[in-house]
């Protein structure tokens, strides 16, 4: 991997601070290319508190550990001391923006709503409309928000600046827990007929062997049977009244593109204000259900309980999202690798039960397989299909390949990117739609935590040189013209098709790139893999070195004061280090064993010569 | 302001660091004084190379003055006795510099009473009038000149006063440091003793670090790679034991980088040995600069 997240890291940060910072008195300004919002805003501040939560390295909560080079890169927020309280002040005007004036903390798409039509008046009713990827995105700034209070509470003895930490704590508790309740409500799942058309599409996608489809039915429904009784079993929440005793019928689940009408309020003592009706029809949206999957697994992080960042009351709502989330991946996976021949998920690209077909779906649906794979210990035959697929979506997105003119579909995945149609939304005005481009960092992410649990170093290699093809795309979209230099997203960059340049940052995508960098960062830090053999390997050359070295020891008469000795001296030395790293860094071992070897026959070759003269 | 200089361990660059800070507060316009409290060795006439008080003064002192044989302690003006043709003229728009030393042969008082304490006190509030900073440079360790500042600070409320603990980047020295301070007998416990509050006191005292070697130098550039990764390294951990013992960056005021000039001859570095014959690094002025400021900046003490 050609990547240095530390470097990119801080170069970002200081690209991020200098794109905030423009205005003339270096107040702080909120917004990027879609104006601003509770999405675009937390993706804003995200790109400082993902890296400072989860790398000890950027660290800013404990003032006296910060290193100098993350310092210099936020000079401009102030020092040590300052840089942190500039974050709560920030912290703090985000959360006033995004709580109405009755307490409800408001998780509204805004800006980031588009209609379908361009042109048409977005109402304000529909603005105010909470949308899934506010949730996400609320649940890991708000988890990221009460870790460094937590932390940063310990190095503050003022009394008021105490204070302000403990209402800033509560406030983004509440907000936590309103995007749980959110998330509980937005939950949905869509029972249809083998013989609608639903029911056909989704037949179609896991009927790879063309297989008599009444067999394909039953065998399908035998494989989701314990999707089936875990969604009966659900109780808090929306998608628990659904009637699934048909054992005819065909469903699918995850989340809605919002709450979803009918939704029950979710009984709970935590102050989560008024919870809204919902306009979404109960369809799960592939796009919504693995943003909410994505942001969810925060919540059981391992960093959250640590800290102990939920109370009980959150906990328990934790729980019921958990659940949620295991049918969800299981449902997803399921499907897409169902049947015993090419997988559906390899029939690119995959079809949604309502006909949308894109390479953007498949990718979504390849997080769910990996996430699967990651906690089976999967296999590196199972892993080189997945690797398959994000080749083979790399290629057709014309990332690793040439863009040619006539190839529109495949420019538009990255812009203006996927459209996603709201269904529901009309209701209230014209027909929304949101727009996703996030296409090639999301491929790069998924390639990344591919190769991190891939065993063989072949499937390694091969999703390396595929990861470091996909960054070399993304950074050439950046910007290199100040006030957004280093900054994303700038796709006119890569395609001469994309005629408009942009002039303003994407939070969107830039808070993506950050994620990926922190993952790749955490991923460097544990120790490499290790393979058995080379183990083996190095224990048997210890061995033999150890051997002549005390032959060499016994041998050799002493001399005071000779440079000879010190070389035993240093093959001793060498020898006693390879011993204590052999089970963590084999191959460095073996290095200094073969120095070590080499010494030792250099002075019994000599030795040798000197019998043979005799 | 009152400024008290002092450090546990000697050898940590207190009183030239001190003198360079004085020196850059009068650049910036102030008139400050600099008082020689390191009562065993009254040398701070060396630094800023007036040599009739190289090694203290002969016409009566601070020694005298505060033993009460004199009614005032000797004052010699910097812009105009120092030997150094660069101090020689107050450059304009510079405050007063002024220096009082210590008597030659003068010794650490065995022990300090009452009378004492009433000369230092007056002293103090005098000097507060007359200049916008007072620098008093304690000697290292747990002195009675400390003991005698504590105490004559207790008894003048009203005037502003900091502590300045200096000490250098080594693992003895930020045990020490911090020992200073919250240790038995150290600054807080005397202090509490001759009357002030500790907290209040705890708020009033900042960490300077010297002669630090900063891993990313450019000065560094000759060193092998794996001694640049030792240092960065130990700067690592350094940085958490310093902020394990209360001496990490939140309590810290500032620091000075390690300047060869100043390892072998302690001076005040003037603009002309950075710009001119280049002996100095430019860096170390500007560290002395900001300590200059932000001794006086409230927004730098208020911390967290």
């Amino acid at each position: 991997m050609k990547l240095q997240p530390r470097q990119q890291l801080l170069e970002i940060w200081s690209a991020a601070v200098r794109a905030s910072l423009r205005d003339k008195n270096k107040d702080w300004h909120w917004g990027g290319r879609h104006g601003s919002n509770s999405i675009s805003d937390a993706e804003q501040l995200l790109c400082f508190m993902y890296p400072a939560s989860e790398l000890p390295e950027f660290r800013l909560d404990t003032p006296d550990a910060t290193s100098d080079d993350v310092l210099d890169s936020l000079t401009q927020l102030g020092d040590s001391v300052e840089i942190p309280k500039r974050l709560l002040a920030l912290i703090d005007q985000y959360l006033v923006s995004y709580t109405d004036t009755d307490g409800r903390p408001i998780f509204a798409g805004g800006s980031y709503f588009l209609s379908l039509e361009s042109g048409e008046e977005i109402t304000p009713q529909q603005r105010a409309l909470d949308v899934v990827d506010s949730y996400s995105m609320s649940i890991t700034l708000m988890l990221g928000t009460l870790g460094f209070l937590k932390v940063f509470r310990s190095s503050v003895r003022r009394e008021e600046l105490h204070q302000k930490i403990s209402d800033l704590e509560v406030r983004a508790s509440n907000r936590l827990s309103a995007a749980m309740v959110g998330l509980l409500r937005s939950f949905t799942v869509n029972v249809f007929e083998p013989g609608s058309s639903q029911g056909k599409a989704l037949l179609r996608t896991a009927n790879q062997t063309k297989v008599h489809e009444r067999r394909i039915q039953e065998e399908l429904q035998k494989s989701l049977s314990e999707v089936r009784a875990g969604l009966r079993d659900l109780t808090i929440g929306s998608g628990a009244q659904v009637e699934l005793d048909n054992p005819n019928l065909l469903f699918e689940c995850g989340w809605a593109w919002g709450i979803v009408q009918n939704a029950p309020e979710v009984v709970t003592d935590l102050q989560v204000g008024i919870q809204p009706k919902g306009v979404a029809p109960e369809n799960p949206f592939l796009y919504f259900t693995v943003n909410a999957l994505v942001g969810l697994v925060d919540l059981w992080s391992e960093r959250t309980r640590v800290l102990g960042l939920l109370n009980d009351d959150q906990q328990q709502l934790a729980n019921a999202l958990q659940r949620r989330w295991d049918i969800t991946q299981n449902y997803w996976r399921t499907i897409a690798t169902f049947g015993k021949g090419r997988w559906p998920l390899e029939d690119i690209p995959w079809r949604t039960t309502d006909g949308k077909e894109s390479d953007y779906y498949s990718l979504g649906v390849t997080a769910m397989v990996v996430q699967y794979l990651v906690r089976s210990r999967a296999g590196d035959v199972d892993l080189g299909r997945v690797a398959g697929v994000l080749e083979e979506l790399a290629k057709s997105a014309r990332i690793t390949r040439r863009p040619v003119a006539t190839d529109r579909s495949a420019v538009a995945l990255h812009h203006p990117g996927v459209k996603v149609t709201l269904v529901g939304s009309e209701e209230l005005g014209p027909q929304l739609v949101w727009q996703v481009s996030d296409f090639a960092i999301t491929l790069l992410k998924r390639t990344i935590w591919v190769a991190s649990i891939a065993q063989s170093t072949r499937t390694r290699e091969r999703l390396h040189s595929l990861a470091d093809q996909i960054w070399d795309h993304i950074e050439e979209r950046r910007f290199f013209r100040l006030p957004l230099k280093g900054l994303w997203d700038d796709a006119s960059n890569v395609y001469a098709e994309v005629s408009e340049s942009q002039s303003e940052v994407s939070w969107y995508f830039t808070e993506r790139v950050v994620e990926f960098l922190v993952t790749i960062a955490l991923t460097s830090r544990e120790s490499p893999l290790r393979s058995q053999q080379l183990v083996d390997l190095t224990g048997e050359l210890l061995a033999e070195a150890e051997h002549l070295l005390n032959r060499e020891q016994v041998i050799r008469p002493r001399q005071p004061g000779q440079r000879a000795q010190s070389s035993i001296t240093t093959v001793a030395a060498g020898l006693t280090r390879a011993r204590a790293i052999m089970s963590e860094r084999p191959a460095s071992a073996l290095a200094l064993i073969n120095e070590a070897l080499l010494e030792l026959d250099r002075l019994a070759a000599a030795r040798e010569n000197a019998s043979e003269a005799m | 302001m009152l400024v008290f200089a002092i450090s546990d361990k000697g050898g940590t660059g207190r009183s030239v660091t001190s003198s360079n800070i004085v020196y850059r507060r009068a650049l910036q316009g102030q008139d400050v004084c600099y008082l020689d409290f390191d009562f065993g060795s009254p040398t701070v006439g060396a630094i800023f190379r007036v040599s009739g008080a190289a090694r203290g003064t002969l016409k009566g002192g601070l020694h005298r003055y505060l033993e009460g044989e004199i009614a005032e302690p000797t004052r010699i003006d910097v812009w105009v006795e120092s030997d150094r043709d660069a101090l020689r003229s107050k450059p304009p728009g510079a405050g007063q510099m002024v220096l009082f030393p210590g008597d030659e042969g003068g010794a650490e008082f065995p022990t300090f009473e009452g009378e004492m304490v009433e000369r230092c006190v007056r002293l103090f509030a005098k000097l507060q009038e007359q200049f916008d900073l007072v620098m008093v440079d304690l000697s290292a360790g747990r002195s009675h000149a400390a003991l005698l500042a504590l105490a004559a600070t207790a008894r003048l409320p009203k005037i502003p006063c900091r502590w300045l603990v200096f000490h250098r980047w080594t693992r003895q020295h930020i045990l020490a440091a911090d020992g200073l301070v919250t240790g038995t007998h150290g600054l807080l416990d005397a202090g509490e003793a001759h009357g002030h509050h500790r907290a209040l006191l705890a708020d009033r005292i900042r960490f300077v670090r010297t002669a630090v070697l900063d891993p990313g130098a450019a000065e560094l550039d000759g060193l092998r790679d794996t001694q640049k990764t030792w240092l960065s390294e130990f700067d690592r951990e350094l940085r958490e034991l310093a902020s394990r013992h209360g001496v990490g960056r939140t309590s810290m005021l500032g620091k000075v980088p390690l300047d060869p000039v100043l390892q072998w001859r302690e001076q005040l570095i003037t603009d002309e040995d950075v710009q001119g014959t280049m002996i100095a690094n430019v860096e170390t002025v500007v560290a002395f600069d900001e300590l200059a400021k932000k001794i006086v900046d409230d927004a730098a003490w208020e911390g967290l």
